[in-house]
């Protein structure tokens, strides 16, 4: 009999061996930072002769920048498609639709192709900070160093479930399935732990908070409790969703555009369809946490708040209303190319609502592109008669853009709806009252909406921050928790006049999916931006001031320049992880393609790879493709 | 060739390449690049054609109290502290305005005693100024007062003796901030007095002119 001390040297390497190389390097990364971390806590004093390092040519900031920025948004695609991934596996589960579960397992394919790279771009930029921000690191370790211990063990337990999660996949089917669905909840726990615990420490630069006497842990804890932490938490995990929906629907969207079968294209313009309606989904509540999270910046700081939005970053929110205006109108053509494309027939009935949106999405955008406060020099503002411009003023205040953003989100949503209803008749004997009811109740949520947006002009700030602003947002909720539950009501009974087509969707549909997620990405870079950029010369606000060479936020035309380079090199990475991670399938393809010609009418395995049919596509598809 | 202009010129190139793709390129993925390209080329052309203001950190300038003569050149030094460091511009206007989120400051330094104004700078909750602008009752203003001796403006007191010095010359009062008040809030009278006067607003582009604000 054997110990376990005496387990016999081939069995751990066997081990080994089996264990997934990922898993390997991602451990052996995790347990390299507790040294490095001790190393920065303990080599404080010695640090401190040291307060920067730089980087020839490139310089430390931005070298820092870059990386930073690769990481967040590998991060955020990593922590938002567990989210939905997990939501469409329970889907598959309950409706026992086993496209569903195949869906769910492809997403998680991608996650787990982008999981190390995530890590090896966190352990890099760990590196670049200690190397060379060693003072603020050392503060910052200082402070939080028991939070480290949580997030690398939160890592690992992460780590850990998503291997089980996606190497059990096949194994866990049928009674074992409900203990998959519990791996995939805790994949999304701990998800949202690693996302949250390294959230308290840059929003603890933007808005420190007082930390009084105690140990470790309790500083550690009174730290992470700064007033945007949470506002941040809720943001970026919803922000997380959107970025990886529209990512996993640039994916196949790019996918659709490269399909040769006719399979792979209906597969891949249904993952497309999926893709844009999780970011979409995602997007509806964005505006409103965005604007939590001013607002408690605004109340932990007004000179931060004005820096934001009246300061010299007032363009900024320009171009971010250009972004996500464009996000919107690209999210909705993608509604409407299904309508038309994919439910033949419904085109004409719905040209004219079709028209009428976009021209209120294009008013709205208008509105929430006019600047707020143009202030440059005391000069200029004398010049314009005060802060704002007397005749565009009127647009560029916040009850007009939060009236416009509600709008565009009701409108959105409608674009859904339309989508949901086209191609079905109503049997019910309620139909016609409950259509005409929602129609009523839609036309005064927009009346509604508008006249809290002209009544905020004529009421103190704060009540309209607290309770018009609260008012619309509550409205456009309302019609969206109702609508949803009784379109799913009314269409349970209805009759399909008009069998959605998959696969025909033009070329256009696939390059629209693509400027979703480039635009999304964009926004994310923006932002990082303008909240980092908010602290202007501290490194931590008003406790630590940058005395680096970099201590300054450069011009928005030098900044959008290199979002858009780090937009450019991120599109490449994922491309490339994506590349790789379907190596696989097209062998697997190949095979299934040479072993289908002996099974007449057998079907190719799809989980986690596209269909493998090699049926090329009929004159007709070619038709519409041009 | 300015910073500006040479990123406009790449700007060009990436949108004008990726242009070039879509026409020419048959390859479905390289087409997708070019498209991206095109994209991120015109994000990027776009940004740089709004007004490029970037913020500098504070200019740290130092000025020896001792150089100080008179309370003139005190009401000088708080001037440019007003408007800079101090950041009072920002909010308050000087003269009547319907958009200023605080009170008007034109004829403060005659309206209140300079221990007032000092006690309405670092502690800004001990009396609020109601807005009596509107016709019906008086309301508070939008914007909150900060202490304006704490981070992150962090006025020193010699400096706090300079803006109301300022505001006493701005209102056509005599100036009664005696130099040597001023050197006695020093707690070393032979150290020099760093003040920060802050720039943070400089263009670097040599495209921003006055009308380029205006939209």
């Amino acid at each position: 009999m054997k110990s376990a001390n005496q387990i016999p040297q081939s069995n751990v390497k066997n081990f080994l061996e089996k264990m997934p190389t990922l898993f390997k390097w991602v451990s052996f990364l995790s347990v390299l930072l507790l040294p490095v971390i001790a190393m920065a806590a303990g080599a404080e004093t010695k640090a401190m002769s040291v307060e920067y390092r730089d980087v020839p040519g490139i310089g430390s900031r931005n070298l820092v920048w870059i990386v930073a920025q690769q990481h967040l948004l590998l991060a955020g695609f990593v922590l938002g498609v567990p989210i939905f991934g997990w939501v469409c596996e329970l889907v598959g589960w309950k409706t026992k639709e086993a496209r569903y579960d195949k869906l769910a397992k492809e997403f998680t394919k991608l996650l787990t192709s982008a999981y190390a790279t995530t890590a090896l771009f966190g352990g890099i930029l760990l590196f670049l900070l200690i190397g060379l921000y060693p003072k603020l690191m050392a503060y910052l370790t200082d402070m939080f160093f028991p939070s480290f211990l949580v997030y690398c063990l939160l890592f690992l337990a992460e780590t850990a479930t998503l291997y089980m999660y996606w190497y059990g996949w096949d194994y866990m089917q049928g009674n074992k399935k409900a203990f998959h669905l519990f791996l995939g909840f805790l994949l999304n726990l701990f998800a949202i732990g690693i996302m949250i615990v390294p959230n308290s420490w840059a929003t603890f630069q933007a808005s420190p908070v007082v930390v009084g006497d105690g140990d470790a842990w309790t500083r550690a804890w009174m730290a992470m409790q700064n007033p945007t932490w949470w506002p941040v938490n809720i943001h970026r995990l919803i922000a997380n969703v959107v970025l990886g929906g529209f990512i996993v629907g640039a994916y196949a969207g790019i996918r659709y555009l490269l399909a040769v079968s006719r399979e792979e294209r209906e597969h891949y313009d249904w993952m497309g369809y999926v893709g844009n309606f999780i970011g979409v989904f995602g997007m509806l509540p964005l505006p409103f946490a965005g604007y939590w999270l001013m607002r408690e910046v605004y109340q932990y700081n007004q000179q931060m708040g004005i820096t934001l939005m009246g300061g010299f970053l007032a363009w900024l929110f320009i171009l971010q209303a250009m972004l996500i205006g464009v996000l919107f109108l690209g999210a909705n053509y993608y509604f409407w190319m299904g309508i038309t494309y994919r439910i033949p027939g419904s085109e004409n009935s719905y040209k004219k609502p079709i028209m009428a949106m976009l021209v209120v999405l294009l008013l709205c955008l208008g509105v929430w592109m006019t600047p707020h406060t143009l202030v440059a020099s005391l000069a200029e503002a004398q010049k314009m008669g005060g802060t704002h411009h007397p005749l565009l003023g009127v647009f560029g205040v916040m009850s007009a853009k939060m009236t416009v953003a509600n709008i565009m989100i009701l409108v959105t949503f409608m674009s859904f709806i339309m989508y949901w209803r086209a191609g079905k008749q109503e049997t019910a004997g309620w139909a016609k009252a409950a259509k005409a009811i929602m129609n009523g109740l839609l036309a005064i949520a927009a009346v509604a909406v508008i006249v809290l947006g002209v009544w905020g002009y004529f009421v103190p700030a704060i009540i309209r921050i607290n309770y018009f602003s609260v008012a619309q947002v509550l409205i456009v909720g309302f019609i969206m928790v109702t609508f949803t539950p009784l379109t799913a009501l009314l269409l349970k009974s209805a009759k399909t006049t008009t069998e959605m087509v998959w696969g025909k969707m033009p070329i256009r549909a696939g390059y629209c999916l693509v400027l979703n997620a480039v635009m999304v990405i964009l926004l994310m870079s923006l932002m990082g931006y303008a909240r980092s950029s908010s602290r202007v010369h501290w490194h931590i606000y008003g406790v630590m001031r940058d005395t680096s060479e970099y201590a300054f936020s450069p011009a928005l035309g030098y900044a959008a320049a290199f979002m858009s380079l780090n937009t450019f090199v991120y599109c490449l990475l994922v491309a490339f992880i994506f590349w790789v991670a379907t190596l696989g399938d097209k062998a697997k393809a190949q095979q299934a393609k040479a072993s289908m010609s002996d099974v007449p009418g057998g079907t190719p395995a799809m989980a986690g790879g596209a269909p493998s049919s090699g049926e090329k596509l009929e004159s007709g598809i070619l038709e519409n493709h041009k | 060739m300015s910073e500006v202009a040479l990123l406009q010129i790449i700007g060009l190139c990436v949108v004008g390449t990726g242009i070039l793709i879509l026409l020419f390129v048959k390859g479905m993925f390289l087409r997708v690049v070019g498209f991206v390209a095109m994209v991120l080329g015109s994000f990027s052309l776009i940004a740089l054609g709004v007004p490029q203001v970037a913020s500098l950190p504070p200019a740290i300038e130092k000025f020896d109290l001792a150089k100080v003569k008179s309370p003139a050149d005190l009401a000088a030094i708080g001037q440019k502290i007003f408007f800079s460091k101090g950041q009072c511009a920002l909010c308050h206007s000087i003269g009547p305005s319907h958009s200023a989120r605080c009170p008007d400051l034109a004829g403060i330094g005659a309206k209140l005693a300079p221990e007032f104004i000092y006690e309405s700078l670092t502690q800004p909750q001990a009396y609020i100024y109601l807005d009596f602008r509107h016709a019906t009752k008086p309301e508070e203003y939008p914007a909150r007062m900060p202490h304006i001796d704490k981070d992150p403006i962090g006025l020193t007191k010699p400096e706090i003796f300079s803006v109301i010095a300022f505001l006493q010359k701005m209102s056509g009062e005599p100036i009664s901030i005696k130099v040597e008040d001023v050197m006695d809030s020093q707690e070393d009278q032979t150290e020099a007095v760093e003040v920060a006067l802050k720039t943070n607003s400089v263009s670097t582009s040599s495209v921003l002119v006055e009308s380029d604000v205006a939209p």
